[in-house]
């Protein structure tokens, strides 16, 4: 069990620099989720820390002990590939030993240890058998169950349920989180989908072209997006995010609507500033379908006219318009709409955000 | 840091270090010796002849000498000729076996026969089937009454000209057929499929489709044939031996008689550097157009 | 006839030319190995005879009871020659192996400066022709001594085949994904460890159908061979060859008996490794 942190790690390819001097502290048995567009460097971060890219430059420490120029057998890792990389020439029982056998150990001591871990996995009866054999989720377990067998001070994943279909991938993203509570080590989890960065993380770092945007809870990311690229990276579907300026205290879109300025940024921004304004389509519904937080006085109404709906049982998400801009709102208890149909709907500004349209930061309000 | 590492050298170095030696050693060095010496009138008889420098005369000796220049030119069409026929013949070949529906285990193992024999086999083999008294080609063109006399296939220049091509082609359309066909079996079917919805004609799902994709593999099987071109030496060697009278003499023959035969060294090595030429210039010219190939396959599929 | 019928029996026709261009040109494959095979069985005078004798008459292993008798009984000295093939193949083919791994392992896993240079002047060295080659080998192996030994015929194989051993186990190589390496490593391999333990079982069949590749190379190579041996204490199958032919006559039973003898060990080698040398040759035309 071990702390992890990043100081200033930097990673260049010659002349270009993709990571930019990163600074991250993990908690020891923190489940922290790295995410981010592709491109945005998680990867190579990731496999700085296992040690399979040198590092460019700043320091990383495992529980404390500078690591930066050791060798993976050295740092007392463990890490599930997204291709799985099961030995194809071993068994089941043989992959997941041979981490073990490597350091010496006698077959009688991995015996159980493997039988063990086949065992919380549920791979006992596929332990003679050849990666070729198993499916692609059984293939992904014996990935976890070689990770597990060594005891490793940190498991490193690299988007390890992105080759699984969808019903497969949420079963599976369950049963990390439970083996996450079992076995309580430190956890660092690279993956693109921002579903399975909420589910899982304690703490969820974003990045973006080598840089972090924000670190912070499941929740913290949500509610209170540092950025205008988290706010439109994180929630499903994202943010309404209009650009538009601060004027007699309303918001003026660029089509020349405008709401009025949400009363908690009153005394914040001044007239004539650029801003981007954000709302999540949880906080835009028709009147009479969806729940605000409570101030009334925030909540403003205006006519949409529907142009789709994406119906989704409980709820149906509408994709609306008014003055050539489209909005995305969620209907709880929904009746079925037409498309073309002119509804009244509430803007829950108490939930709105603004950021700084230049530097795409936030406005805390 | 990286200063440091500049020092010491890189594992790929290590790695590649017994191959550049080997290679060094047994290939560049006397090749580099065979260079000097081919500036001098060296023979094998004479010793110190290696000594005495004459600048560029066998190179001056080669450019106005008639036979030389012949066998040249025959080599050249012999590599043209054959090279062709191989791919055209190998194209074939590999789309007659893609198609059959039974036993293509056993055709591909036919297929790849002809590889096995060596190159001295295949000479020996036509050799004896084209003896214009006791080989199987005229006994059956006799026997079957199409001629009723012994047709001197290696004897006449022209017949042992097309023979030693036959054998060449016999000998090397294989390796042709096999990558091909081993492009034809990679082959993503849905482009295929694609195409013949869309309307095209056979002709022109091989043309537009087919063909692209199997290109770079027909290009590795040219550059591992450009690579030794020169085996053909053995086949000729066997079958006529640049006879009769010197009418099937191909660069390669000529060489080794001007070096053992004449014992003129220098003037061999001289003539040895024209056709090291022409075999680098056939093996660059083709591994560009692998690479360039494999970079468009690469941005189609 | 409707447009369907016709189209039916156009399929047809297709199917029935196609039957027949497949067997035509498997007999043409086919069918100069087996008169090889088929004369070494024959009398000499049968084999002479003319009018043909079509249908063979008289099978007999004469020729390799003759083959074998030794010199001076119509033999030739077929095990020296057997045998000095045999270790001079193996030797430089193993020799080769080696050093081809080191190198198609860099091509493989390793990023470099000049790479696809240093891989075409490797491969360059091959083209240089046997007999130029010959020419200034045959001088210093005579100042160094080592003409007609197997250590110079090794030597020069060992050289000859380095490029393609190079070329092909670097495609094996690549085949291997990279992720197995570095999972390894993770495991606690070092580098050395997670070639061994991992990179080369799998590689492992290329490998050996490269291995395979350089010894049918050395085993039928003859423009180097002829210049370089003499005697007896050297000399390999494919110059032992023309030990049949003299001046103006050619032994052909003889000789199509010993072309048997030097195939078998080639057919039997190729039909192993037929799968892996084509893998190996066209791992990297699609993806590059």
């Amino acid at each position: 069990m071990a702390t992890v942190s990043l100081q200033k790690l930097v990673k260049r390819y010659g002349a270009l620099e993709i990571v930019h001097g990163i600074d991250l502290e993990v908690a020891d048995r923190e489940f922290i989720a790295l995410v981010g567009p592709s491109g945005c460097g998680k990867s190579t971060t990731l496999r700085m820390i296992a040690g399979l890219e040198p590092i460019s430059g700043g320091n990383l420490k495992i529980g404390g002990r500078i690591v930066n120029d050791l060798p993976p057998r050295a740092r007392n890792i463990s890490m599930v590939f997204q291709s799985y990389a099961l030995y194809p020439h071993m068994t089941v029982r043989e992959n997941m030993g041979f981490s073990l056998k490597i350091a010496g150990m006698k077959s009688e001591e991995i015996a159980p240890r493997v039988e063990e871990a086949a065992r919380t996995l549920d791979l006992t009866h596929l332990l003679d058998r050849r990666p070729s054999q198993l499916s692609g989720g059984q293939r992904q377990r014996v990935a976890m169950g070689r990770a597990i067998v060594r005891n490793p001070d940190v498991f490193l994943f690299d988007e390890p349920l992105s080759n699984l279909d969808a019903k497969l991938r949420t079963q599976l993203r369950t049963e990390i989180k439970k083996l996450h509570a079992k076995v309580q080590s430190t956890v660092i989890y690279v993956t693109h989908d921002q579903v399975e960065a909420m589910t899982l993380a304690d703490r969820i770092v974003i990045m973006r072209d080598g840089h972090i945007e924000q670190v912070g809870t499941p929740e913290e990311v949500f509610q209170r997006p540092a950025s205008k690229f988290v706010a439109g990276f994180i929630g499903s579907p994202p943010m309404n995010l209009k650009d538009a300026e601060i004027a007699d205290g309303r918001v003026v879109f660029v089509n020349g609507d405008s709401l009025p300025l949400p009363r908690r940024f009153a005394d914040r921004v001044t007239a004539g500033r650029k801003v981007t304004f954000g709302l999540r389509p949880d906080d835009l519904y028709p009147a009479g379908h969806g729940i605000h937080s409570g101030q009334e006085a925030d909540v403003h109404k205006a006519d949409l006219r529907v142009s789709i709906t994406e119906p989704l049982g409980n709820e149906t998400l509408v994709f609306s318009e008014h003055g050539g801009a489209e909005w995305v709102g969620r209907m709880l208890n929904p009746r079925r709409l037409r498309a073309g149909e002119t509804l009244p709907f509430c803007f829950d500004l108490s939930q709105a955000h603004l950021f700084d349209r230049e530097t795409g930061r936030t406005l805390r309000g | 840091m990286g200063a440091l590492k500049r020092l010491r050298p890189s594992t790929p170095f290590l790695l590649l270090l017994p191959a550049i030696v080997v290679l060094a050693a047994v290939v560049v060095v006397p090749l580099l010796l065979s260079f000097y010496s081919s500036f001098t009138p060296f023979r094998l008889t004479q010793p110190a002849s290696l000594f005495n420098f004459v600048g560029f005369r066998n190179y001056g000796r080669i450019l106005t000498d008639v036979e030389f220049w012949t066998a040249f030119g025959r080599t050249v069409l012999l590599l043209t000729v054959a090279l062709n026929a191989e791919m055209l013949l190998g194209l074939g070949l590999a789309m007659l076996v893609e198609k059959a529906t039974a036993g293509q285990r056993l055709l591909r193992t036919i297929m790849m026969f002809p590889m096995m024999f060596s190159p001295i086999l295949v000479g020996f083999q036509f050799k004896f089937m084209f003896n214009d008294n006791i080989g199987l080609i005229n006994n059956a063109l006799q026997s079957l009454g199409l001629t009723d006399q012994a047709i001197p296939w290696l004897i006449d220049g022209t017949l042992a000209f097309w023979a030693i091509v036959v054998a060449e082609v016999w000998s090397s359309t294989s390796i042709f057929a096999i990558l091909i066909l081993a492009g034809l079996l990679a082959m993503p079917k849905e482009p295929i499929e694609a195409a013949r919805v869309d309307g095209c004609t056979p002709w022109q799902t091989f043309r537009y489709v087919t063909w692209p994709f199997v290109m770079p593999f027909a290009y590795i099987a040219m550059t591992i044939r450009s690579l030794d071109v020169a085996r053909a030496y053995d086949i000729v060697k066997i079958m006529t031996d640049g006879g009769p009278a010197k009418r099937t003499e191909l660069l390669w023959t000529l060489i080794s008689r001007t070096a053992y035969a004449d014992a003129r060294m220098g003037l061999a090595n001289a003539m040895a550097y024209f056709a090291i030429f022409l075999s680098i210039l056939f093996t660059v010219y083709f591994f560009r157009k692998l690479a360039a190939a494999r970079t468009q396959i690469g941005a189609e599929w | 006839m409707n447009e369907n019928a016709k189209a039916r029996l156009a399929g047809n026709l297709l199917s029935l030319a196609h039957k027949l261009g497949l067997f035509i040109a498997m007999a043409i494959i086919c069918l100069p190995g087996l008169w090889i095979v088929l004369a070494s069985f024959r009398p000499t005078v049968e084999i002479m005879a003319k009018p043909p004798v079509w249908i063979p008459q008289d099978l007999s292993l004469d020729a390799y009871v003759a083959m074998f008798s030794g010199v001076g009984q119509g033999g030739i000295p077929v095990i020296d020659y057997f045998s000095n093939s045999l270790i001079v193949s193996i030797t430089s083919t193993v020799i080769s192996l080696a050093i081809g791994m080191a190198g198609g392992y860099a091509f493989a896993r390793f990023r470099f400066r000049a790479k696809s240079s240093i891989f075409l002047g490797l491969m360059l060295t091959r083209t240089v022709p046997g007999i130029a080659l010959s020419l200034p080998l045959f001088f210093v192996y005579s100042k160094l001594g080592i003409i007609d030994t197997h250590f110079g015929l090794i030597l020069a194989y060992v050289a000859l085949n380095v490029p393609f051993t190079i070329w092909l186990i670097d495609g094996f190589f690549r085949q291997v994904p990279k992720d197995l390496a570095e999972a390894a490593q993770i495991d606690g391999c070092t580098r050395w460890q997670a070639f061994w333990q991992v990179e080369f079982p799998l590689a492992g069949p290329g490998i050996a159908s490269a291995g395979i590749f350089a010894f049918l190379t050395s085993w039928n190579e003859f423009a180097l061979a002829s210049q370089l041996t003499r005697s007896i204490n050297s000399k390999t199958l494919p110059v032992g060859l023309l030990d049949y032919t003299a001046e103006f006559t050619i032994d052909w039973r003889g000789m199509c008996a010993l072309a048997v003898v030097m195939i078998i060990p080639a057919l039997v080698l190729t039909f192993i490794v037929q799968k892996h040398l084509v893998s190996g040759l066209t791992s990297g035309a699609v993806k590059g």
